[in-house]
């Protein structure tokens, strides 16, 4: 009888034992993500070694390209829109003639390209591919103080136009009522197959390959460590250049997180969180952005997620239009500025387009993918991205340790509550809940974003939290 | 007191003799009441519709006028066209593409140069116009159809009036080459016994020539009472009807709508949403012990492997109609502006959906099934209408309205049903699964070759299977 008790006990401490070490050793390792050599030029790599140098760059626009655009405006097809249906089936026809007529008689290109020349840029030569970039130093430095690198990366439809009006609060903070702690110089560069970055000739050029060519740019640069800073595809190019290269990236600031690895606790978070926030890590706030989850969840990602679906598996095809219609570019586009501010625009005939943004703005941002011809290239990141499916990549499974700040806007696309994002960033320094905003932070609240981030780097900096990873 | 307790013996037996045939009467009444009540088909309501712009105008009625149409070009708009073709802005394709990434713009460039220099719009033209082309007005927008009679009959042979419905991106010319097989089959090699048709081929509302919607909601339901209402208008009072794509969805809608007007219903491809926790079960065991769950061998062969074949395979192809479901109007503007936008588009999908290994090739085998004029032919039908928009939002106004296709599945189908399979399409049904909504099939025969367009790429065997079909029907 005692025996059998024994072995009992033993069997229960097997089970147990074995639960336990396997518990310890599933828990994420903290590896870094490898490097990603690449070789994205056409053709064969050459055997001499590429040209490194650090070209100036400017913008340039001729007649020919403004008579070009012109002819294709003046001679859009339009299809009339259902009667009331706002911007329920996309962009609605009737205001996008009012934008392309704007477009064609006021809209000056000519004047945008200096705005966008206003700051400096360059094209340097890394992995085969042309990567172009926004180099913004400081104005005037207070005695003793060095500047502090900042990389900025933009998303989709986005570029590095977005960070227009962000640049000055971070690279002369005092002027803007900032106070003069910290200052940046500001690195924005174009992802490879947007705007004036080349386009990868060669498959699979992903998030961690442009991390890697990112993290290149900033060594030749000369920069040892720096600060990273991201949305959209912003978001997980930062994020894989913080599991390449932990000891680099000082700090990782983030306005939006998605998480890729869901589990069962997500499941239940999701079902039961309404009832008990409290259990599942839920903060009130994150009650009211995320519930009720079908029609703020599941529905917004399936109504909102057509363009991700057929760019992730036909790029080709759909940006195929897009590169021969500017109406048709200026439409998918806008569509996103549109809904991705505020879900509630979709229910407004204008699509409440100007209600944050100048159509000057919106359309500078356009031309950027018309002139350089690069819709298709920048659709195909999606397609590299997740063609092997959503959470099956090896970036996804690892961890980031590097200090973490995260400002969740409110009229983001989906909410990801602190409690999910802790998961992956295991060094959170700060989340803040904005009160306004939505998906392109930098371009619609430029002051809330460049606050949250001198917060957030003054944090990391004044207790040194780099070194203690 | 003999006489009571006679009765009172009598009584039991009697009880008995009485209350049982009584009790089984009433508990068969009950059975049969609640049996038929399970098989009594149940109907699609047909309600109404208007579809006009603007409010409509209550007096006098609708025009009920039949109008001859022929479709006609200008110098203006061929010349349009080939300005766009020209200024077309090409984007290389990344190496080693083929079709992985949609279309390939090597091989477009190829198949614009044909269209500016080769394609002969006038000739094709002319070619649309060989059959008849009418208009009509019905529930405020028209609807274009062509109609075609046999030109002769022979003696003792009935007519059967047949209307074919496309689907998207295709159209009524995709019946151009099956037609004759239908109206003629004698002439064409064909000789099914007695069967000769007349077909009738409308253009769904929103596509091609016919108007299109101009309110919200215009979904297959719509479509099928607008269709009856043709038939009826042309004079048919009883009909078989045909389709793929969206065709196959609408002409099962009007079998359930009115089934004793339609004679027979025969589709090329089966819409049917398989849910459940059964289906799920039947799928993983057929995939073991395909007989258990009443597959055959070749429904195994084309079914498995489930994960590549329904899963993966189809979330790959189904991006498009993702973004037509739901922001249609963004999708197709720009498709309607560029006509080489809109040929890739489309004809992706005539590459894809008529032989998945045509994703490895670099001209994604299109010209090894069709000629490319047929192919533009099919493209210009949707930019010279400029109907690329409207034909999007059919799949937003039916998404909407019944996110996974299964509303009427309850309604079930019991109008006699054929059912051709081709082996290249997207999905395979067995007939075992289509069973649970088509309660009627008479045939069901796995085609040999072919995809997606059937009519388009294998007209004869697709008549073939229509015609053994009918055959059955009319011999039931």
């Amino acid at each position: 009888c005692s025996s059998l008790a024994g072995i009992m006990l033993l069997e229960v401490f097997l089970v147990l034992g074995t639960l336990l070490v396997y518990f310890l050793f599933s828990k994420k390792k903290e590896e870094t993500l490898p490097f990603k050599d690449g070789w994205w030029g056409r053709g064969q790599k050459p055997v001499t070694k590429e040209d490194s140098s650090i070209r100036p760059f400017k913008v340039e626009t001729t007649e020919e390209e403004l008579s070009d655009l012109f002819r294709r405006l003046d001679q859009a097809r339009f299809t009339e829109p259902l009667e009331s249906s706002c911007f329920h089936y996309g962009t609605n026809s009737v205001h996008l003639r009012k934008v392309v007529s704007y477009w064609k008689n006021q809209f000056n290109w000519k004047k945008q390209v200096e705005v966008l020349n206003k700051y400096p840029q360059f094209k340097t030569k890394i992995q085969g591919i042309d990567i172009h970039f926004v180099h913004v130093k400081p104005p005037h430095l207070p005695e003793g103080q060095a500047a502090k690198p900042l990389l900025m990366v933009h998303g989709w439809p986005g570029s590095f136009y977005e960070f227009y009006k962000i640049i000055p609060l971070l690279t002369d903070p005092a002027s803007h009522g900032l106070g003069d702690e910290h200052i940046f110089e500001v690195i924005c560069p174009s992802i490879p197959g947007y705007g004036f970055s080349e386009a990868p000739h060669k498959k699979d050029f992903n998030s961690v390959s442009a991390a890697s060519v990112f993290y290149e740019l900033m060594l030749r640069l000369g920069f040892n460590e720096f600060y990273t800073q991201g949305g959209d595809w912003g978001w997980l190019i930062c994020t894989n250049l913080a599991q390449i290269a932990p000891n680099h990236v000082k700090g990782l600031h983030l306005n939006m997180v998605s998480v890729s690895k869901l589990g069962l606790t997500h499941l239940l978070s999701v079902l039961l969180g309404r009832y008990f926030p409290g259990l599942f890590g839920f903060q009130d706030e994150d009650v009211r952005r995320m519930f009720p989850f079908l029609k703020k969840g599941l529905y917004r990602i399936l109504s909102e997620s057509g363009y991700a679906h057929i760019q992730a598996t036909k790029p080709d095809t759909v940006g195929c239009g897009l590169n021969d219609s500017p109406v048709g570019l200026a439409a998918y586009i806008l569509e996103k500025f549109s809904s991705w501010t505020d879900m509630e625009f979709r229910n407004l005939e204008d699509g409440g387009l100007e209600k944050k943004f100048s159509l000057d703005d919106l359309l500078t941002n356009i031309m950027i993918y018309w002139v350089s011809g690069c819709i298709v290239s920048s659709m195909r990141f999606y397609k590299e991205n997740m063609q092997k499916g959503i959470g099956t990549q090896k970036h996804e499974k690892l961890t980031v340790q590097v200090p973490t700040g995260i400002a969740s806007f409110p009229n983001e696309i989906l909410h990801t509550p602190q409690a999910w994002a802790k998961k992956k960033y295991t060094n959170i320094v700060s989340f803040h809940f904005m009160p306004r905003g939505g998906h392109f932070a930098a371009f619609e609240e430029p002051e809330l974003l460049a606050k949250d981030i001198l917060q957030f780097v003054d944090k990391v900096e004044k207790e040194q939290l780099w070194k203690k990873k | 007191e003999s006489i009571l307790s006679r009765i009172r013996s009598f009584e039991y037996s009697q009880k008995h003799a009485v209350l049982i045939p009584v009790a089984a009467l009433g508990a068969g009444g009950v059975l049969l009441c609640w049996f038929k009540s399970g098989r009594r088909m149940k109907i699609i309501d047909m309600g109404d519709g208007w579809w006009g712009s603007g409010e409509r105008t209550h007096k006098g009625k609708e025009d009920l006028s039949i109008r001859p149409f022929k479709i006609v070009t200008s110098d203006e708009e061929i010349e349009d066209l080939h300005q766009r073709l020209d200024r077309f802005r090409f984007t290389p394709h990344v190496e080693g593409a083929a079709f992985h990434y949609g279309f390939n713009s090597s091989y477009l460039q190829k198949v614009v140069a044909y269209w500016r220099n080769q394609f002969d719009w006038h000739k094709q033209v002319e070619v649309l116009n060989k059959y008849p082309h009418f208009h009509t007005t019905i529930e405020g927008i028209n609807i274009h159809f062509i109609h075609v009679k046999p030109s002769h009959v022979p003696h003792g042979r009935a007519v059967r009036p047949l209307l074919l419905v496309h689907g998207w991106p295709g159209s009524f010319y995709e019946f151009y080459k099956i037609i004759p097989l239908l109206t003629e089959p004698a002439k064409h090699g064909l000789n099914e016994g007695d069967v000769v048709f007349e077909v009738i081929c409308p253009s769904i509302p929103g596509y091609g020539f016919s108007e299109a919607p101009h309110k919200k909601g215009f979904d297959s339901i719509a479509t099928a009472r607008i269709f009856h209402k043709l038939m009826s208008r042309l004079g048919f009072r009883e009909y078989y009807v045909q389709g793929g794509d969206w065709g196959s969805r609408i002409t099962t809608n009007m079998a359930q709508m009115l089934p004793q007007c339609v004679k027979g219903l025969h589709v090329n491809l089966v819409f049917i949403a398989r849910q459940g926790l059964g289906s799920l079960i039947r799928t993983m065991l057929g995939a073991y012990i395909p007989w258990l769950v009443g597959f055959t061998r070749e429904d195994a062969r084309r079914y498995y492997p489930f994960m590549q074949k329904n899963v993966y395979d189809i979330l790959r192809e189904s991006g498009y109609l993702h973004i037509q479901a739901t922001k249609p109007d963004t999708a197709g503007c720009g498709l309607n502006d560029s006509p080489v936008g809109l040929a890739a588009y489309i004809l992706e999908k005539f590459s894809t959906w008529t032989d998945k290994s045509f994703l490895h090739k670099d001209d994604g085998g299109l010209e090894s099934k069709y000629s490319l004029d047929e192919l533009l032919t099919n493209v210009m039908i949707y930019w010279v209408t400029a109907s690329i928009v409207p034909s999007m939002r059919y799949y937003k106004e039916n998404f909407s309205n019944d996110p996974d296709l299964s509303a009427h599945n309850r309604v079930g189908v019991y109008v006699p049903t054929g059912i051709a399979a081709f082996p290249q399409e997207i999905a395979h049904v067995p007939r075992v699964w289509a069973k649970d909504v088509y309660r009627n099939i008479i045939t069901y025969t796995y085609m040999p070759r072919g995809g997606h367009f059937a009519a388009f790429e294998e007209p004869k065997l697709l008549a073939e299977d229509i015609m053994q079909f009918v055959q059955k029907v009319e011999q039931l």
